[in-house]
């Protein structure tokens, strides 16, 4: 297997010649990889933006790059939107709204707030989710907003990049564990690591103690893995299928008429799997913080 | 496209064996960096999304979250107290109109309980009426009967006496013509004696 190359300019190139009827110097692969894949310059109609970059840090022997990156653009954008919308809305419910239900933009924001605030945070985490709350909002809404930036023309998903949604696992991680060591306190705490099933009698609790221990342990740590695994597999994937679908016309590209209906057939299908990629952003960015509800929940009613 | 895939899902396998803090230290991406990007672990964009995640929830939390949930809370608070009131208040007025429906039925009951009472005093004042009446004409009556029965009496004593004295006076005069016998003398006085028992008899 050959390393692609980032770089706009070879992406070009290697379009141009699809375009140009030499599909067999097209390669999907790259193409997929040119989409999906972080990169240091962003590309827009006409013109490439090559990043500013700056040095790497060394830090204890790991390096660690904080350099502008495609994503990490696009996280910067979607925030900016995320908190254009949420002030905004916010401003217009409080301000104009107290007595009466807002229309239009505001009122679809607040049927989603109202949702989580009743369904998520309070059906899940029960009594003191007031507190969880804005944690819980701002993670749905901000990680929607990522999703879908990846259906925009000349966008693309931060959250197709493990790195994005390993970060915001963690943060969960560390909110759904710190939030139950202040509820529950030490010893309560160390009894959702140390775990002895009740009942058990003598010389089976030490059983029961190595055994479970180690399940517990897993459990705690395979939670944010699976979310942040969940989410930025689905927004890979669905990305790769659009874009599998639509290289599938520079593909046939050389093929006299059989391309016509490669294309069509392609444009059919990458527009159903749009509006599926538009459901899929809005339940991803659901699950993703109904479980992160969940996993709180659980926590603050461990007993 | 099937090389790609397939090392895709050698990746994915192999993400899924390995820890991601295994996975952080072959961080290995950037320029040359194929499929293997994919699932290589970038710690400066993972600094960078804790940082503008924990700028967003601040901000966000602080100045849009909060406002809005307060502002829901206040409108259905409002709505509640609106449904309590609408409640309240149909309440009280089912309870008026029973009070008025109660107090029209006593009012009711009361002037149909004066028109019988005034009916009966009408007719117990009727009937006593007519008692008195009665009684006053019967008296009368008695007193007219007394009176007539006494002005009898007195005309039959007059009479009688008149009667005497006529008697007398006729006799007299028959007396004082042919009458001058012891025997006739007797008779006279006989008969006037039996008069007088009659007289007092009636």
């Amino acid at each position: 297997m050959r390393f692609l190359p980032l770089a706009g300019q070879e992406h070009e190139a290697v379009q141009e010649t699809a375009e140009g009827g030499h599909a067999e110097a097209f390669d999907l692969g790259e193409m997929l990889s040119h989409h999906i894949l972080n990169a240091r310059e962003y590309e827009f109609p006409g013109f490439v933006w090559h990043m500013p970059q700056m040095d790497p840090i060394h830090l204890g022997g790991m390096t660690i790059d904080f350099s502008l990156t495609k994503h990490t653009f696009l996280m910067l954008v979607a925030a900016v939107i995320t908190l254009a919308i949420g002030l905004v809305v916010a401003r217009t419910i409080s301000r104009r709204h107290v007595t009466a239900a807002p229309s239009g933009f505001a009122n679809a924001v607040e049927a989603m707030v109202v949702f989580f605030r009743d369904d998520v945070c309070k059906g899940n985490i029960g009594h003191g989710y007031e507190r969880f709350a804005p944690f819980i909002l701002t993670l749905f809404f901000f990680i929607l907003t990522m999703n879908l930036l990846g259906l925009m023309p000349w966008g693309g998903t931060p959250t197709g990049n493990i790195s994005v949604t390993a970060a915001l696992a963690i943060i969960t991680f560390f909110v759904v564990e710190i939030s139950g060591f202040f509820k529950l306190g030490a010893a309560g705490y160390a009894r959702t690591i140390f775990f002895v099933p009740p009942g058990t009698e003598g010389v089976w609790k030490l059983v029961m103690l190595l055994v479970m221990t180690p399940v517990e342990f897993l459990s705690k740590l395979t939670k944010p893995f699976a979310l942040a695994i969940r989410l930025f597999a689905n927004m890979t994937a669905g990305h790769m299928l659009i874009f599998s679908l639509l290289g599938l016309i520079f593909v046939f590209g050389n093929m006299a008429y059989t391309r016509w209906v490669v294309a069509g057939a392609s444009f059919a299908m990458t527009t159903a799997i749009m509006m599926l990629e538009l459901l899929v952003a809005f339940i991803q960015a659901y699950i993703f913080a109904m479980l992160s509800a969940v996993f709180i929940g659980l926590m603050q009613h461990e007993h | 496209m099937t090389a790609n895939t397939w090392n895709g899902v050698a990746g994915t396998l192999a993400l899924i064996s390995a820890s991601p803090l295994a996975l952080a230290a072959q961080e290995d991406h950037g320029e040359g960096g194929g499929w293997d990007a994919l699932f290589s672990v970038d710690v400066g964009l993972m600094i960078w999304t804790v940082l503008v995640f924990g700028v967003l929830l601040f901000i966000l939390g602080r100045f849009a979250w909060r406002p809005m949930l307060t502002a829901l809370d206040a409108r259905e608070k409002g709505i509640q107290d609106a449904i309590d009131e609408a409640n309240r208040q149909r309440d009280e007025a089912q309870r008026l109109m029973a009070e008025h429906q109660a107090q029209l039925a006593d009012g009711r009951r009361q002037a149909q309980q004066l028109m019988a009472d005034g009916r009966e005093a009408a007719e117990r004042l009727r009937k006593e009426l007519e008692e008195k009446a009665r009684a006053e004409s019967a008296t009368i009556l008695d007193n007219a009967r007394r009176e007539i029965g006494r002005e009898r009496d007195a005309a039959v004593e007059t009479v009688r006496r008149e009667a005497v004295d006529l008697a007398l006076a006729a006799a007299a005069r028959l007396v004082s013509e042919r009458l001058d016998g012891e025997r006739d003398r007797q008779l006279i006085s006989g008969y006037i004696e039996e008069l007088g028992r009659g007289g007092a008899e009636a």
